[in-house]
C-alpha cells in the first residue's frame, strides 16, 4: 500500500538486529509468528496451485482455444476465451478513463479549491463510498440506471451519426449492455481512485505550493506545473489501482452487462466479462467446461498480478521522489 | 555593512531584458487569470459530476430498502409470491443468519493468522518476510471471484466437502488474510522506535518487549485493520457466490448450506415479482449500512488512537 | 526609560522616491484573533530592513501579509494599508499576481522544485509569468545565477536535478529564481535558520551586494544576524493580549545602541529571547 514509508525500512532494520540475534533463543513466540507465516504461505500457494491443477485440462488440450476462440458453447465446448478477454478490456478501459478524468478533476477541487471545513467531510465521503459493495452498485445499476438508459441515453446516442459503428443496430438493443457495464464500473471505482489521489495530490509540501505563488503564478499553473508532477508516480498507482479493481469486478458486470459471449464492439449490445462469465456460468458447469472456467480464472489471475508488479514498482519510485522532497 | 569590495563582479542588470520580461509577464497575465478561473470552474464541475450519480445511489438505496425493513424482513424466512399473493415475500432472515455466520467463521480463521504474520512481516528483515510482503500485496488486489474458484476447487473438488458455511467462509478468509496482514505490520511499525528502545535497554528479551509493550500500543491499529477487513467482507458475493449453496432456511452450521445477504440481492435482482426485486433493496440497504457503520467505527478510533498518541 | 509607543509616522520619514514599501496601521488577525498590529513603517529602498523579536511575535505573520500569502488562509484578515510605490497592494488597482512578481519571497527551508533541473528551476517564475524566448530566458538565469553568488558552482550542470545540490546552495538557488523575476522587493523569511554556519556566513554576504539591486526585507530571530546585515530594524513583541505590536522601528544602529524603548534594550541585550 502507498502509505508505506521509508522510516519503515530502517525501523525495522534495527528491530531485525535483536530479532536475529535472539535465534539461540527461539521461544514459541517465534513458533507462533513462524508457523502462522507458514499457513499463510501454504494458503496462497495453494491458492494459485489449485486453480491452476483444475485447468491444466484446457491447457494441455484446448490452450489456442480458451485464448482466442469467440463462442462458448455449454456444455461440451468449444470454449473460447476471447469475448470475455475483449469485454474485460472494454469495460475496464472505459471505466478508467471516466474515473481517471472525472476523479482527477474531483480531487484537484477537493484539495485546492473546495473550504477546509468541508474538506474532512467529503474525505471521508469518499472513503466511505469507496466501500460501498460492488454488489449494491450493480443492483442499482440494473433496476435504475438501466431502465433510464433505455428511455432517455440509449436515444440520444442512437441519434448520433455513424451511432451503428458505434452502438450498434437500436432494433437489437435491450437495456443491459456494456456501456451500461462500463458506466456503472466508472462510478464505482471513482471513489477509490479519489480517496487515492486526494491522499497524493494533498501531500505535497505547502511551502512548495506558496513559493510557486510567490513567484507569481496563478493557482492552476501551480498545480499543473508543480503539484501533478511532483505526484505524478502517485497517480499513476491510483490508476492502477482502479484499473485492478475494474477488471476484477464480478457481480455488478454480471447483472448489468448483459452475458452474452460475443467479442464485441458495439457498446449499446450486450457483452461479459472474464469475471462476470465465471460467476453466471459456474453454477451449471461440468467437467471440461469447469476447467475452462478454471482457466479463465488463470488469465485473470495474471491480469490481476501483473497489474499488481506494476503497481509496486510504482510505489517504490514514489518513495524515492519523496525522499528528495 | 557596505563593503562593496566583496563583490567580485557587477551584477548590473541589463535593462532591456527588465522590460522585456515586465511587458511579456503584463501582456499574459490576464490571459492566465482567466484560465486559471476556467480551471477551477472545470474541476467543480467535475466535483459535482462525480458526486451525482453518487448521491443518487444513495437516495435510490435509502427511498426504496427504509420501506422493506420491517420486522417480517428481519424474522422470516423468504417465501416465493403466487399469483394470488404477489407480495407474500416473507423476509430474509436466513440470508441475515448466514452472513453473521459466514463472516463469524471467516474471522476466526484469518484474524489470528493474518494478525502473527503482520506482526512478523514487522519484526522481520528476513528474504522469507519479504516473499511474504510481496504476498499479501498480491492477493490484496485479487479478484475476488478468484478466492470463490480456489474454495470450489480445494474444498468442494478435493476434500468433497458440500456448499457449505465452511467453504464460504474459507474463501471469504483468504479475502481477509492479505488485508489484515498489511494493515497489522503498518500498525506495528508505527509504535515508535523509542518505546522498543527503552523496553530492551531495561534488560527485557525482545520477544518479551513485542508482547508486553509494542503488541498492546499497536492494538488500536490493528484492530482498525480487522474492521475494515471484515465490513469488506461482509459485501463481497463472488467468493461466496459457487460454495455456499444458498437456499431458504435459516442454517448457520458449518457444514449446511447458507444463504448470504449479497447473495439474495444477486438471486434475486432478476426476479420476475416486483415485490422480490423491491426487498432486495432492504437487504442493500443493511449491507451498506453495516459497512458504514464499520468503516466509520474505525475511522473514529483510528483518530482517537491519533490524538492519544500526540 | 519610558516606553514611546511609535504608531506614528516614523522617525525617518523619507521622501516617496526613496521608500519601496509604506505600512501604515497594518494589522493581521486570523478568525477574529489578532496575530499581529500597529505595524507603521516605512522600508527604504536599496537597504535591509530586518524584523526582529522573540518567536510569538508576529514577525512572519507581518511578512506573509506584504506579498499577500494570507489570501490562501480563509479566515485571514489584513487590515490598514500597505503602499507599494503608491498602491495600496490590497485595495489598489494590482492584481496579486503582479504584485507577486515585484515582491519576491525566499522561505526558512530551502525548496527548490524537486523534478526540475538547476535551470527549469531559476526560470520557473519567468515561465509561469508566460516568458518563453530562450534568450531571455538564458540571459535571466545566468544574471540571476550570477547574483546569487551561484554561477560558477553550477554552470557547467545547469541541466542536474536541483536536490543535487547542498543545503546552502539550494537556498541560493531559491533566491536566484526569486531574484530572475526582478523583483523591487525580496522578502526572506529566516533565510539561513535551517542552514549551517558557512552557508549561512554565504548568504549574509550575499545580501550586503544584493540590495544594490533589490529592497530587502528579513525576518530573523538572530539578533546577531540582525546586526550583522541590516540597516534598519523593526523590532516587535508579544503583547498582553497575545498579538504581536510593532514596538520600535529605527536604523540599526539605533536599535542595537541606543533604543528608545526598554523593551528594546532588553531584547537586544539577550534579557529574553
Amino acid at each position: 500500500m502507498i502509505e508505506e514509508s521509508i522510516s519503515d525500512l530502517a525501523i525495522r532494520g534495527e528491530v531485525e538486529e535483536e530479532f536475529g540475534s535472539s535465534s539461540t533463543s527461539r521461544t514459541w513466540y517465534h513458533y507462533v509468528l513462524l508457523g502462522a507465516c507458514v499457513l499463510f504461505a501454504a494458503a496462497s500457494v495453494g491458492f494459485v496451485g489449485s486453480i491452476l491443477q483444475k485447468s491444466l485440462y484446457t491447457w494441455e488440450h484446448h490452450a489456442g482455444t480458451i485464448i482466442t476462440g469467440s463462442g462458448w458453447q455449454s456444455p461440451t465446448g468449444p470454449f473460447g476465451g476471447l469475448s470475455m478477454i475483449v469485454g474485460t478490456l472494454e469495460t475496464s478501459l472505459i471505466a478508467l478513463i471516466i474515473a481517471v478524468v472525472i476523479g482527477l478533476g474531483t480531487s484537484i477541487a477537493i484539495v485546492f479549491f473546495l473550504p477546509r471545513r468541508l474538506r474532512n467531510i467529503v474525505a471521508t465521503l469518499v472513503e466511505l463510498l469507496a466501500a460501498v459493495p460492488s454488489i449494491v452498485y450493480g443492483l442499482w445499476g440494473y433496476l435504475v440506471l438501466a431502465p433510464w438508459f433505455l428511455t432517455t441515453l440509449d436515444p440520444w446516442l442512437n441519434s448520433w451519426p455513424g451511432h451503428n459503428f458505434l452502438f450498434g443496430d437500436p432494433g437489437q438493443q435491450a437495456g443491459p449492455s456494456l456501456l451500461l457495464a462500463a458506466i456503472v464500473l466508472g462510478v464505482m471505482i471513482l471513489p477509490t481512485f479519489v480517496a487515492i489521489s486526494r491522499e497524493v495530490i494533498s501531500v505535497v509540501p505547502q511551502d512548495l505550493f506558496e513559493a510557486s505563488l510567490s513567484l507569481g503564478a496563478t493557482k492552476w499553473q501551480v498545480i499543473r506545473k508543480v503539484v501533478l508532477p511532483t505526484s505524478r508516480i502517485g497517480l499513476f498507482g491510483a490508476t492502477f489501482l482502479a484499473l485492478a479493481r475494474a477488471t476484477g469486478e464480478t457481480v455488478a458486470v454480471a447483472l448489468i452487462a448483459g452475458g452474452v459471449a460475443k467479442v464485441q464492439f458495439h457498446l449499446l449490445d450486450p457483452g461479459t466479462s472474464i469475471a462476470s462469465w465465471i460467476a453466471t456460468e459456474f453454477g451449471e458447469a461440468q467437467g471440461n467446461e469447469v476447467s475452462a472456467l478454471m482457466a479463465l480464472g488463470v488469465l485473470l489471475m495474471l491480469l490481476s498480478f501483473a497489474l499488481s508488479l506494476v503497481s509496486r514498482w510504482l510505489v517504490s519510485r514514489q518513495r524515492k521522489v519523496l525522499a528528495r522532497v | 555593512m557596505n563593503d562593496l569590495t566583496t563583490m567580485d563582479e557587477p551584477v548590473g542588470v541589463n535593462q532591456t531584458m527588465r522590460d522585456e520580461i515586465r511587458r511579456v509577464s503584463n501582456a499574459t497575465r490576464a490571459r492566465r487569470i482567466l484560465i486559471s478561473r476556467s480551471m477551477t470552474i472545470l474541476c467543480g464541475l467535475a466535483l459535482a459530476i462525480a458526486a451525482v450519480p453518487l448521491f443518487l445511489l444513495i437516495y435510490q438505496l435509502i427511498r426504496r430498502g427504509a420501506p422493506e425493513l420491517t420486522g417480517t424482513f428481519f424474522t422470516q424466512v423468504p417465501q416465493t409470491p403466487t399469483l394470488i399473493a404477489p407480495n407474500a415475500t416473507g423476509g430474509l432472515s436466513n440470508a441475515i443468519i448466514g452472513s453473521i455466520a459466514l463472516n463469524i467463521y471467516a474471522s476466526i480463521l484469518a484474524i489470528p493468522v493474518g494478525v502473527l504474520v503482520g506482526i512478523y512481516l514487522a519484526e522481520s528483515a528476513s528474504k522469507f518476510a519479504s516473499a511474504l510482503r510481496i504476498i499479501a500485496q498480491t492477493m490484496a488486489g485479487a479478484p475476488s471471484i478468484l478466492m470463490g474458484l480456489f474454495a470450489f476447487s480445494f474444498l468442494l473438488q478435493d476434500l468433497k466437502v458440500g456448499f457449505s458455511a465452511i467453504a464460504g467462509s474459507f474463501a471469504l478468509a483468504i479475502l481477509m488474510l492479505p488485508v489484515i496482514v498489511i494493515s497489522t505490520e503498518i500498525a506495528v511499525l508505527n509504535v515508535p522506535n523509542t518505546l522498543r528502545e527503552a523496553g530492551l535497554a531495561l534488560g527485557a528479551k525482545p520477544h518479551k518487549v513485542s508482547m508486553r509493550i509494542v503488541l498492546p500500543s499497536a492494538l488500536t491499529g490493528i484492530v482498525t485493520g480487522c474492521i475494515l477487513a471484515i465490513s469488506r467482507a461482509i459485501g463481497e458475493t463472488a467468493p461466496v457466490l459457487l460454495v455456499i449453496g444458498g437456499g431458504y432456511l435459516n442454517t448457520w452450521q458449518p457444514l449446511n448450506p447458507v444463504s448470504a445477504l449479497p447473495l439474495s440481492i444477486y438471486e434475486n435482482a432478476k426476479s420476475e415479482w416486483p415485490s422480490q426485486r423491491a426487498q432486495v433493496w432492504g437487504a442493500a440497504l443493511v449491507l451498506v449500512g453495516f459497512v458504514f457503520i464499520l468503516s466509520l467505527t474505525a475511522r473514529i478510533w483510528a483518530s482517537r488512537k491519533q490524538k492519544v498518541s500526540n | 526609560m519610558t516606553e514611546i509607543k511609535t504608531s506614528q509616522p516614523t522617525v525617518l520619514a523619507r521622501d516617496p522616491g526613496v521608500t519601496a514599501m509604506q505600512l501604515q496601521d497594518v494589522a493581521v488577525s486570523f478568525n477574529g484573533r489578532v496575530a499581529v498590529r500597529d505595524a507603521t513603517f516605512d522600508v527604504a529602498k536599496n537597504r535591509v530592513t530586518s524584523l526582529i523579536g522573540p518567536s510569538g511575535s508576529g514577525k512572519t505573520t507581518l511578512l506573509r501579509a506584504l506579498n499577500r500569502l494570507h489570501d490562501l488562509t480563509p479566515g485571514a484578515k489584513v487590515s490598514g494599508q500597505i503602499l507599494l510605490e503608491g498602491t495600496d497592494i490590497y485595495r489598489g488597482n494590482l492584481t496579486v499576481t503582479e504584485l507577486r512578481t515585484r515582491v519576491g519571497m525566499v522561505f526558512q527551508r530551502p525548496n527548490p522544485f524537486p523534478t526540475m533541473s538547476i535551470y527549469d528551476n531559476v526560470v520557473s517564475g519567468l515561465r509561469f509569468n508566460g516568458i518563453k524566448k530562450k534568450a531571455l530566458l538564458d540571459e535571466a538565469a545566468e544574471t540571476s545565477l550570477r547574483s546569487a553568488a551561484l554561477w560558477d558552482s553550477v554552470e557547467s550542470r545547469l541541466k542536474v536535478a536541483a536536490s543535487n545540490l547542498s543545503g546552502g546552495e539550494q537556498q541560493r538557488l531559491c533566491i536566484a529564481r526569486a531574484l530572475a523575476m526582478d523583483p523591487e522587493i525580496l522578502l526572506m523569511d529566516e533565510p539561513t535558520s535551517a542552514l549551517d554556519p558557512i552557508a549561512t556566513l554565504k548568504i549574509e554576504e550575499l545580501m550586503t551586494t544584493l540590495k544594490e539591486r533589490v529592497t530587502i526585507i528579513i525576518v530573523t530571530h538572530n539578533m546577531q544576524q540582525a546586526a550583522r546585515i541590516s540597516d534598519d530594524c523593526a523590532f516587535l513583541l508579544m503583547g498582553e493580549d497575545r498579538a504581536g505590536e510593532l514596538i520600535e522601528f529605527d536604523t540599526t544602529e539605533k536599535i542595537f545602541n541606543n533604543p528608545n524603548d526598554s523593551r528594546t534594550l532588553d531584547y537586544t541585550l539577550g534579557r529574553f529571547g
